[in-house]
């Protein structure tokens, strides 16, 4: 019980931690994801036999990692290790992480999905995925040796139902092949079936513009820092075409950036990356507010 | 920040009877706030003089003008002690130097002894004449002026004096725009005097202000790299009048000193405060570095024979190191 206890505390802590710290120090990753699931070795654990829950992410782009992903909360149950793997390659990302746990205690447990935070590549919005919940039923060593004689007997009359199935499809299949061979029909070219890839969504300047600085707003939000400040200003700079060398004159000198909303959130991004500890909340405010107005301007 | 009266206010009574020279004006309240002294590079008639004696009007204070002659005595700028034959002892009679506001016109025709005299007085913010020690008063700026097309019977400041001065502007002519608001605002009536619009407390709350401004740790790195670069200047090419490309390393004998540093990390405090704002911006560092650096680098004779110009130099530097 206390381990269990401690297990769970260590777990929420890392979950804690996962959520304010990591989460938020990192810009969220622009990804185009195909499959997220929640898995385990086995759905009928033992009591304190170590099992796996897995957790798969496929995604479409090559990353080097994944960030932004919580594992669920296992509770009531021991971690022993954790294991990731990111493999990527031209075709996309497979993040896999083997989280080895034990039970203590027999039961039923729902262990609740993984969250996924990341910017949707498709439509470019800011999203949270989630894989599915996962029932588990823990046995102790007596029900499972109970469970594991009835399920010897079922699996004996299924092996030989698919060994009479296997023998008919058999049979059937020489026969077919016999009629088609004393036809000697000519055979028909098998016209490939065309594979339509659904071409990814081109955005125009202004949405990338408008996506831009809503990912900017996201981060701003999300990690009142001054690093995070920096980094927004220089992705504004970047979005309106100014390098990271310029002062702030030179990038108000620019066409269009000298008047108006977007002046405004220039003037407030400076302030935010050079302005003084005690105004920096302040000046972050600013920033989120010159945001809204110039992503508010662009629609 | 609150201040009863921003140094703004000050800026723009001065810009209403001096037409353009906005480099001239701007590094007045600049030394004004960064405590420290300007020299002025430029043809007479640029309203060098106008500029001192309105600004300390401005603030109520005393202004001295001393024509620097060949034949001046360090004791005609800082004082000395006669003989009273009826009180039958000497009597200290303080030199035109103890004032708020001094220009010392012409400074390089002086000799060697009397410029001393000046940049000591500069430095120590105090003269001895005598026995006794008289501390100069608070605010005290120095706008030293040198003349560069009639160099006949001059005596060049050493780069060790010229490091003194925060900053040297080089003064040019106004516009054609301006010189005809010259003419409406001088040829055609009476000029009007500027009225007091701050105090000289409020010169040292300013003081106060700029000194408290915020330098951000990534703007000292920048001020730092800035000055680094006057030193080991080999990536910077440079094109001469004739169009042949130079290293800048190889027109420089010696970098600026720390000095420079210090005086960068101030003018952009300065800069800041005079702009309303209680933190420096890389735009603050990047408007006072020419005239923090031109006088604090030594170039050497190619820069004369290949007629490249050292603000074209300082500029390449500057250009070199990005803004954070």
């Amino acid at each position: 019980m206390a381990r269990n206890l401690t297990a769970s505390l260590i777990l929420a802590a890392a979950a804690w931690i996962a959520a304010t710290g990591t989460g938020r120090a990192q810009t969220l990753q622009r990804l185009t994801v195909e499959s997220f699931v929640l898995s385990a070795d086995t759905m009928q654990p033992q009591v304190d036999v170590p099992f796996h829950v897995i957790v798969t992410l496929r995604v479409r782009e090559s990353v080097s990692e994944i960030t932004n992903l919580q594992l669920p909360m296992l509770a009531q149950l021991d971690l022993l290790g954790d294991e990731r793997q990111t493999v990527s390659d031209p075709r996309g990302t497979q993040y896999r992480e083997v989280v080895t746990v034990v039970a203590h205690s027999d039961g039923r447990i729902m262990i609740a999905p993984a969250t996924l935070q990341a910017i949707d590549a498709r439509d470019g919005k800011p999203k949270q995925w989630f894989t599915n919940d996962l029932p588990i039923s823990v046995h102790s060593s007596a029900s499972h040796i109970a469970n594991g004689m009835a399920a010897g007997l079922v699996a004996h009359v299924a092996r030989i139902l698919a060994a009479l199935i296997w023998l008919a499809l058999l049979v059937g299949a020489a026969l077919l092949a016999i009629f088609l061979l004393r036809r000697r029909a000519p055979v028909a070219p098998v016209a490939s079936v065309p594979v339509s890839y659904q071409p990814a969504p081109v955005l125009s300047e202004a949405e990338q513009r408008r996506q831009q600085i809503a990912d900017a707003l996201l981060v701003l939000r999300a990690e009142r820092t001054r690093s995070a400040a920096v980094r927004v200003r220089g992705a504004v700079w970047r979005a309106i075409g100014a390098s990271e060398g310029e002062t702030l004159a030179d990038v108000l000198r620019r066409p269009g950036c000298g008047q108006g909303v977007l002046r405004d959130l220039l003037v407030a991004l400076e302030r935010s990356a050079f302005t003084y500890d005690e105004d920096l909340p302040g000046a972050i405010d600013d920033a989120c507010a010159a945001l809204e107005r110039y992503a508010g301007s662009l629609t | 920040m609150t201040l009863e009266r921003q140094p703004r206010d000050l800026h723009d009574a001065l810009a209403k009877t001096i037409v353009g020279q906005e480099n001239v004006l701007e590094a007045l309240l600049l030394a004004l706030l960064s405590n420290g002294h300007v020299l002025l590079e430029g043809p007479p008639g640029l309203a060098k003089t106008l500029a001192c004696r309105s600004l300390a009007a401005a603030l109520e204070g005393d202004f001295k003008r001393i024509q620097f002659t060949p034949d001046l005595l360090p004791s005609d700028i800082v004082g000395t002690r006669i003989f009273d034959q009826r009180e039958s002892s000497f009597a200290t009679v303080l030199g035109p130097i103890f004032a708020n506001v001094v220009l010392a016109d012409e400074i390089n025709r002086a000799p060697a002894k009397v410029q001393s005299a000046l940049l000591e007085a500069m430095q120590e913010r105090q003269v001895t004449i005598g026995p006794a020690s008289h501390a100069l008063p608070d605010p005290f700026v120095v706008m030293a002026t040198m003349n560069p097309l009639d160099s006949e019977g001059t005596y060049a400041l050493p780069i060790a004096q010229m490091d003194r001065f925060l900053m040297k502007i080089n003064v040019g002519y106004p516009t054609r725009e301006e010189e005809l608001q010259i003419l409406d605002r001088f040829a055609m009536a009476d000029t009007q005097p500027v009225r007091c619009v701050a105090t000289l407390d409020d010169v040292r709350s300013w003081r106060a202000a700029a000194h408290a401004v915020h330098v951000d740790e990534k703007l000292k790195r920048y001020i730092v790299d800035l000055v680094a670069i006057t030193r080991a200047a080999e990536g910077v090419s440079v094109k001469s009048a004739a169009g042949t490309t130079l290293k800048a390393a190889e027109l420089i004998d010696y970098g600026a000193s720390p000095r420079a540093t210090l005086a960068l990390a101030f003018l952009a405090r300065g800069r800041a405060l005079l702009d309303g704002r209680d933190f420096a911006l890389p735009d603050d560092v990047r408007a006072v570095a020419a005239p923090a650096l031109r006088h604090r680098i030594g170039f050497n004779y190619r820069l004369a024979t290949e007629d490249v110009s050292a603000d074209v130099v300082i500029d390449a530097m500057i250009a070199a190191i990005p803004a954070p």
